[in-house]
């Protein structure tokens, strides 16, 4: 194994840990599929916004993503509710049609261009984090130790 | 006993035929206090003042909002003394996988006070507590005025509550539910479980209540941060005898990120199949009306 390879392994695999341990904690994924996606895993998307969907119970993020070979694939990407988002931090207003994005998200196991939420990072550098999976102190103490940049596995 | 003077006699006549009259009136135009329809008469300035000063008297659930910090599933630290029905039905039960509250269908009580993830903020006014409960956008409006239950409270949501202070603990009751409110009878054996199952609902036991449930809510502050909220389930056609659930806390929010918030659930594109407990993404047409 590469060394680079390694190092990525090994921050994806603490990232894993992290996530695994705010799970089961976990109060806040009441609105969230549990067989849909797979919480073990991290990737992370580059695309552009098609839609940003500010509503309840969940916001939805569309990204068209370019791939490789050139094609486009369209990811429909399930956020936490509006209000527990604007508690950390979060605007409606901060995502618009055409943005270019980068969003770590947990993919759905089936392979499905759908996922959850994780991480938006914006090209102005703001970075957003879906409260999904906190406690409830972590969610009445607001967003804090944000990650600077994409923690996931590129998706190709 | 020396016989009463006529006089006497005649005023004591006078005064019980007064009350009678007054209570027959009072019968007509209201009947008991938990009637439908009590005649309500707008106090006065000075009776107002009054109610005010007690509010102000009692425990302060008011500033801030309350966090829930307990697990969205309830946990039942005794085995529950089961009917043979509901044993039955626990015996053939099949976990959901999913958050049967991913649309905006409203859950009810009482699982819409376990639910968290976004506040409850309680407001007071003489006779009256009100609950705004974020996560389903739903108010509960308590009774305080010393009434007592409907005969006959038309099944609701989240039911109808009178409620009256123990010292410092506010003691909510509350009948009148609807048949689909989402209520958990139970939790599966750990043992029974996927290892490392990350879903808060593990194991829940999620299933219909009898038509007569009641709820009784022990509310208090251990301290001024935390809320606690012990409840007594009363169901026969579930528990043999009244089954009281590990108590439920919640944190005080004083920051402006915690002011409550408007729930407008209007995006119904997430369909919870309620038969095989699977949840469908971005299904519209499938979807339950709000």
């Amino acid at each position: 194994m590469k060394h680079a390879d390694w190092s990525r392994d090994l921050k994806l695999r603490s990232v894993v840990l992290v996530i695994a341990v705010l799970c089961c904690s976990s109060i806040a994924y009441a609105h969230h599929s549990f067989a849909l996606f797979d919480r073990s895993r991290l990737i992370t998307l580059s695309g552009t916004v098609r839609e940003w969907k500010w509503a309840n119970p969940h916001t939805w993020l569309s990204v068209v993503v370019r791939k490789a070979d050139g094609t486009d694939e369209e990811w429909a990407l399930v956020g936490s509710s509006p209000n527990m988002m604007a508690r950390w931090g979060w605007n409606a207003a901060d995502i618009k049609t055409g943005d270019k994005v980068m969003v770590d998200i947990h993919p759905a196991r089936d392979g499905r261009t759908i996922g959850e939420l994780h991480t938006v990072f914006l090209l102005d550098g703001k970075v957003l984090a879906d409260p999904g999976g906190q406690t409830g102190e972590a969610l009445a103490g607001g967003a804090t130790n944000l990650p600077t940049k994409p923690q996931g596995v590129p998706y190709q | 006993m020396k016989p009463a003077p006529a006089r006497v006699v005649r005023h004591q006549a006078a005064r019980m035929l007064s009350s009678s009259v007054i209570c027959l009136i009072a019968l007509v135009l209201g009947g008991h206090p938990g009637a439908a329809h009590a005649a309500a008469a707008p106090q006065s300035k000075e009776a107002m003042t009054k109610a005010w000063r007690v509010i102000a008297s009692l425990p302060d659930f008011w500033q801030g909002t309350w966090q829930s910090v307990s697990p969205i599933a309830d946990d039942f630290p005794t085995p529950p003394d089961y009917t043979p029905s509901a044993m039955e039905y626990i015996k053939s039960y099949k976990p959901v996988e999913d958050s049967p509250f991913a649309n905006c269908k409203p859950l009810g009580l009482p699982f819409v006070m376990n639910i968290g993830g976004m506040p409850m903020k309680f407001f007071q006014s003489p006779g009256m507590i009100a609950l705004y409960i974020e996560s389903s956008g739903m108010t509960r409006f308590i009774h305080t005025d010393g009434r007592e239950h409907s005969d006959r409270p038309n099944p609701t949501y989240l039911g109808e509550s009178i409620a009256h202070w123990e010292g410092e603990t506010l003691v909510v009751d509350t009948t009148g539910f609807a048949q689909d409110t989402l209520f958990q009878l139970g939790k599966l054996d750990k043992k029974s479980l996927a290892q490392g199952d990350p879903s808060p609902l593990s194991g829940v036991i999620f299933g219909q209540h009898g038509p007569n449930l009641r709820l009784v809510e022990r509310m208090h502050l251990t301290d001024f941060n935390t809320l606690e909220i012990q409840t007594s389930i009363y169901d026969d056609t579930v528990f043999k005898r009244p089954y009281t659930l590990a108590a439920r806390r919640y944190i005080r929010g004083i920051e402006r990120r915690n002011d409550p918030q408007e729930w407008a659930c209007t995006d119904n594109r997430d369909y919870f199949d309620p038969t095989t407990g699977q949840l469908e993404y971005n299904v519209k047409d499938k979807a339950q009306s709000r």
